[in-house]
């Protein structure tokens, strides 16, 4: 698979900072990936993000080092023009991103102002609600929508544009459960089905675990650790060092196992309930309880 | 003993028609931390407003302290009944911590001595008694929710509510806060927190009481709530995961389990052939 998205020795201290917010990254994503990104608030999540898709340092300006290549486009040298066919950002907050009364021109304004004629905006919209789900929606004003519609909205939004990596910052924390299973469940739909290239920041380790190829964990604007969800659950000292939440099957297992004095290694480990319960049900025969 | 809150047959309607409450009865006592969870819309938060008259009640009656919260004065609720807002930027408006801290004993009449101490006394319980010249807008989110919390705190209500307190923050901070909470608690407030976070519900809640379409669903302690997974579903609510695991055992897990130390301790007696407690 081809490399989409390419980080070298990126390291970026805003204007005003004291410290810098990220320190010699370096990440290569491959086109169809699944990226998690996780760690504690100040890690310099947000700023990754942003170094990916030119707000840095088109936007806010600092001392940056390092190359960020999208799709072969080099960030710093590229135009916000350029960028939109490439890659969409979706934010924390859906209110803060939207700029239409209805779904229908939200979903269009992206189209309407790179100029595409009106036929081709069309087959647009149809597609990118359709890619979330909420083609059901076209007509209805943005203000009565849930959190998980709105956010399907921003989403929506963005594919509009044809993006090939789609950047998610926090996209759920904002959301009630319901919001947060809509969005992971189209964010896991638009990477199988549409191939679309995902990098998304997330609290929500266990939602990660589930949907993501790989988990890159960042501390201090530094990378802690890289891995798939496996690889990163296996080191739950570094998670719980930098302040990670872990997830409890994780933890249970691995305290079972070494109390059991069982060997822990990535075959063994489950990192899901729907893994963990044969896994346990297992040793219950084993041991006679069932 | 008398209940600290009581609702009965509690109706809201919006001026738009919404109809957010829809006949809740509940009560809760003096002491109690209680989690209020539930999908956006489902009336937690119309709820939780009815108490210090922020809402009043379309029918119905709700009762704090004895006293018909329609009766009173909100400013007279707001000694009784503190709520801290989800967002903690809608409700911190002045330009130091301290002056955030002290507007409420302020307008309560307060001598300067006693502004100073009951300050004093917020900003302690929350951490940040050394930042108290500081800006707001210096803070993190973390730190500005402890702020709103002190605010609340610093006119010594015996009843706090708390919507949404670790939104937006990272699994240490959302986690200081909910021990914060927790101490506060043990201090004899009367605690109802709006969360989304199971593992916090399961970890700090007595009692759980889940809404759905402005009605109570599930009232009960946090084990006898979360054992309720079919009903939970049919809400989109799933306990912690290791509560889920268990449940998929449940002739050989006698109760359900709220944390993975439970949880490891019954297994391993499990494996060992010995009773589990």
């Amino acid at each position: 698979m081809s490399e989409i998205v390419k980080v070298e020795g990126l390291s970026f201290r805003y204007k005003r900072g004291t410290t810098p917010a990220l320190q010699n990254i370096n990440l290569s994503v491959k086109a169809g990936e699944f990226i998690g990104i996780t760690g504690p608030a100040g890690a310099g999540k947000t700023t990754l993000l942003s170094c990916i898709n030119g707000i840095i340092p088109h936007y806010y300006t600092g001392d940056l080092k390092g190359k960020v290549e999208v799709n072969g486009l080099v960030v710093a040298i590229s135009n916000f023009r350029e960028l939109a066919g490439q890659i969409g950002t979706v934010f924390e907050d859906p209110d803060f991103q939207m700029v239409s009364i209805s779904v229908e021109e939200e979903v269009a304004f992206g189209p309407e102002n790179l100029g595409i004629p009106s036929n081709e905006i069309e087959v647009r919209i149809q597609e990118a609600l359709q890619k979330t789900r909420i083609g059901h929606l076209r007509e209805r004003a943005i203000s009565t929508l849930s959190g998980g519609q709105k956010q399907r909205v921003a989403i929506s939004a963005v594919l509009s544009m044809l993006p090939k990596v789609l950047l998610l910052d926090d996209p759920t924390s904002e959301l009630d459960p319901i919001g947060t299973h809509e969005v992971f469940s189209s964010l896991s739909e638009l990477n199988r089905q549409a191939g679309i290239t995902i990098i998304v920041v997330s609290q929500d380790v266990e939602r990660l675990v589930e949907n993501a190829d790989r988990i890159l964990v960042l501390s201090e604007g530094k990378l802690a650790l890289s891995g798939t969800p496996r690889e990163i659950c296996l080191k739950r000292d570094i998670l719980e060092s930098v302040g990670v939440r872990v997830p409890q099957v994780v933890e249970f297992t691995i305290s079972l196992f070494s109390h059991l004095g069982r060997p822990i290694s990535e075959t063994s480990l489950p990192i899901t309930v729907d893994e963990a319960v044969p896994i346990l049900r297992g040793m219950f025969q084993e041991a006679g309880v069932l | 003993m008398q209940p600290i809150i009581e609702a009965i047959d509690l109706h809201h309607v919006y001026p738009n028609g919404t109809h957010a409450l829809k006949g809740v009865n509940l009560k809760v006592n003096s002491g109690e931390f209680v989690a209020v969870i539930g999908q956006n819309g489902s009336g937690k938060t119309t709820f939780v407003k009815h108490l210090n008259g922020l809402l009043r009640a379309t029918r119905g009656l709700v009762r704090v302290n004895g006293m018909d919260v329609a009766q009173q004065k909100v400013s007279d609720m707001a000694r009784l009944v503190g709520y801290c807002f989800q967002n903690p930027d809608h409700q911190i408006f002045c330009d130091s911590i301290y002056k955030e801290v002290a507007y409420g004993p302020k307008n309560l009449g307060l001598t300067s001595s006693e502004i100073d101490e009951r300050v004093e006394e917020a900003l302690n319980a929350v951490g940040l008694i050394h930042l108290k010249n500081e800006h707001p807008r210096d803070l993190s989110k973390g730190q500005r929710q402890r702020v709103a919390v002190a605010a609340v705190l610093s006119m010594r209500p015996t009843i706090l509510n708390i919507d949404e307190p670790t939104t937006g923050q990272d699994y240490r901070d959302g986690l200081e806060m909910l021990e914060l909470i927790a101490q506060l608690n043990r201090a004899g407030h009367t605690i109802l927190f709006i969360t989304h976070d199971m593992r916090m519900v399961a970890r700090f809640a007595q009692r759980v009481i889940v809404f759905r379409d402005g009605e109570v669903l599930l009232d009960g302690t946090t084990r006898e709530v979360f054992r309720e997974v079919e009903t939970l579903r049919s809400t989109f609510l799933t306990p912690p995961q290791i509560t889920t695991l268990a449940h998929a055992f449940p002739d050989l897990y006698s109760q359900t389990i709220l944390s993975v130390s439970e949880m490891l301790d019954q297994t391993v007696a499990l494996l060992n052939h010995r009773p589990v407690n």
